[in-house]
């Protein structure tokens, strides 16, 4: 496999990547907020 | 190149998945329903948002589902770089804006909408023109997206696409109704998991399942050299450079962002922001490749629209029960965008329509439910109308990004600059919009002197957008000397042949006229604004217990 096809291998696959990374500060933050609101007693918006 | 068949749906299937997908949504936003809801959570949610639900709040809304498809528009009109010139540029405006919008919660921190603010800086024009491009650019996205939705539906299944229409429609009208922004946001939590997670999941599952990365080099042959390098000047300046030139109009005339910036707690804007810039760049780029791989694999758009391009990559490559994550993530995005549409429209209607015209002390909250209600059911019929009509968006589309793009200096200005002023507001945008027409439409011949005199203005507009980008983060001095040095780099390359791009030039030259024009007005005032005013006559509209009486509400100009 060439160099320029690793690197388009790459460049494709790297942005699924970061959106997964994303996807898990979104989910943990949101947690937290859930969890915060749910000690206060209150709705979480 | 040896392509598998497409896979449909059938009615059972597509009807049992609109109605789990509408239903559970709808049950989530009756977690947070209440009986009696109050005026200003209906808009802001309290502006006490936590970080998790504004950032996928952000990320949900800034996504539609025509950013995905035109993203793989780009790729495959472009090549390689073509996502990047789309879905970069589009991050880049939530980014570009989050330094404006601190000021902005600073200076206004319980406001509700931008246009709201305006009233209180200016008065009723400044505040009509912004309301105005805010109602039209809304009533547009909120149409867009049932396109797509229809088109989605009728695509992959036996459904018309009317059908899928009131589909779409229904669906989002049903759990944003009672609870409006609220509602809007905590679903956009949900929608934005399912939208992210399969993005993670379809573009390298469509990847593999296409035989790339072989396909790389058995497809290059498709690809021309513009396509096929990296730092494509095509890409540049037909797709990338206007998109530039949109990043601050964009951010500045969209009601759903000043809206959530409004909402979230006021330390972390900055957070939500950079979060969501990232998530929305990431997942749009993302899905832009696969136009990329249309194109590597000499795929033809069905019926020859571009915008089939990613259901025609799904639906060729993806197993049905992938095909139906595909579904919920094109559902998903375009009703995140949708909800936040009407949440947004019935905000501006409910305060700009009506709590600013009888006055903050006179407005009745339940009187505001109502007519966000309304707004809400009657924005929704027009906007099937409009889509059942399949009219042409393009021109509308052009007016309304040239009209916030003539907005971006007066607006920005007035948070800054105590010498701005409503006339000089209102006159530089009316200028700005006169210009902006006959370049845009060719209305008039730009050869010769013409030509050099639009191409010297579109290098003042380079200035203006990266004087303001720059002024956002790093303050007044970095940003006169990054827009002189932007203006000064671009101009021999720019002064004899800029014009030739009429897209790039129309929009730099209604930046760079309603700058001149406003800067020009307002050296001439000798009056001050007290900003500290805009606090006192923009605020809830429902009693608190701790509700202190503030001055009279009524706006003045300086």
């Amino acid at each position: 496999m060439s160099i320029s096809t690793i690197a388009l291998t790459v460049y494709v696959l790297m942005w699924p990547v970061i959106v997964a990374v994303v996807l898990f500060i979104i989910g943990r933050a949101f947690i937290k907020d859930w969890l915060e609101a749910r000690r206060e007693g209150r709705d979480i918006i | 190149m040896n392509v598998p068949e497409e896979v449909q749906f059938g009615v059972l299937t597509v009807v049992v998945i609109l109605v789990l997908f509408y239903g559970i949504t709808f049950l989530i936003s009756t977690r947070i329903g209440k009986k009696e809801e109050n005026a200003d959570g209906y808009m802001t949610a309290g502006n006490n948002i936590g970080f998790g639900i504004s950032a996928a709040s952000m990320t949900a809304t800034w996504i539609w589902a025509s950013s995905m498809y035109a993203s793989a528009t780009s790729g495959y009109t472009y090549g390689i770089s073509g996502p990047i010139h789309y879905g970069l540029w589009g991050a880049l405006m939530i980014l570009f804006i989050y330094p404006f919008g601190r000021r902005i919660r600073t200076v206004a921190p319980k406001a509700h909408t931008l246009a709201e603010v305006m009233y209180a800086r200016h008065g009723r024009s400044s505040q009509v023109m912004l309301a105005g491009s805010n109602v039209v650019g809304s009533v547009i996205s909120l149409m867009s997206n049932f396109i797509a939705g229809g088109a989605l539906i009728s695509l992959l299944s036996p459904f018309s696409f009317f059908q899928g229409v009131i589909a779409v429609a229904g669906g989002v009208l049903l759990y944003t109704l009672w609870s409006g922004f609220r509602a809007s946001v905590l679903t956009d939590f949900v929608q934005v998991v399912a939208m992210l997670g399969a993005v993670v999941i379809i573009v390298p599952v469509i990847f593999f399942a296409a035989d790339f990365p072989a396909a790389f080099e058995t497809g290059a042959a498709n690809l021309t050299p513009q396509q096929g390098n990296f730092f494509s000047s095509d890409a540049f300046l037909n797709q990338g450079a206007p998109y530039i030139a949109a990043v601050l109009a964009y951010a500045i005339g969209n009601q759903t962002i000043a809206q959530r910036l409004f909402a979230v707690r006021e330390d972390l804007i900055k957070k939500t922001f950079v979060t969501a810039t990232f998530g929305y760049g990431a997942m749009v780029i993302g899905v832009g490749m696969l136009g990329v791989l249309a194109l590597y694999l000499g795929i033809e758009p069905a019926g020859g629209d571009v915008n089939n391009l990613v259901p025609q990559m799904a639906a060729t490559y993806l197993t049905p029960a992938l095909l139906v994550l595909f579904f919920v993530m094109i559902i998903g995005a375009l009703s995140s965008t949708a909800d936040s549409d009407l949440a947004a429209l019935s905000s501006i209607v409910m305060t700009d329509g009506y709590g600013q015209t009888v006055g903050k002390e006179n407005a009745n909250p339940k009187t505001m439910l109502l007519i966000g209600r309304i707004t809400m059911i009657v924005a929704t019929a027009a906007a099937v109308a409009f889509a059942s009509l399949q009219l042409s968006i393009l021109d509308l589309l052009v007016f309304v990004g040239a009209l916030w793009g003539a907005l971006v200096f007066p607006v920005i200005a007035s948070f800054y600059w105590d010498r701005v002023t409503n006339k000089a507001f209102t006159i530089s945008v009316v200028a700005a919009l006169a210009v902006f027409l006959p370049v845009r439409f060719s209305l008039v011949p730009l050869d010769g002197a013409l030509g050099i005199v639009v191409d010297v203005l579109a290098v003042i507009g380079v200035g203006v957008v990266i004087g303001l980008m720059a002024f956002g983060f790093f303050g007044a001095r970095v940003g006169r000397i990054a827009g002189a040095v932007a203006a000064l780099a671009s101009a021999p390359f720019a002064i004899g042949t800029l014009h030739e791009y009429t897209t790039l030039t129309a929009s730099l030259v209604a930046y760079s006229v309603s700058t001149i024009v406003c800067t020009a007005i307002s050296m001439r005032n000798r009056e001050r604004f007290d900003f500290a005013l805009i606090k006192q006559r923009v605020g809830d509209f429902d009693e608190t217990p701790d509700d202190e009486p503030v001055a009279a509400g009524t706006a003045s100009t300086t």
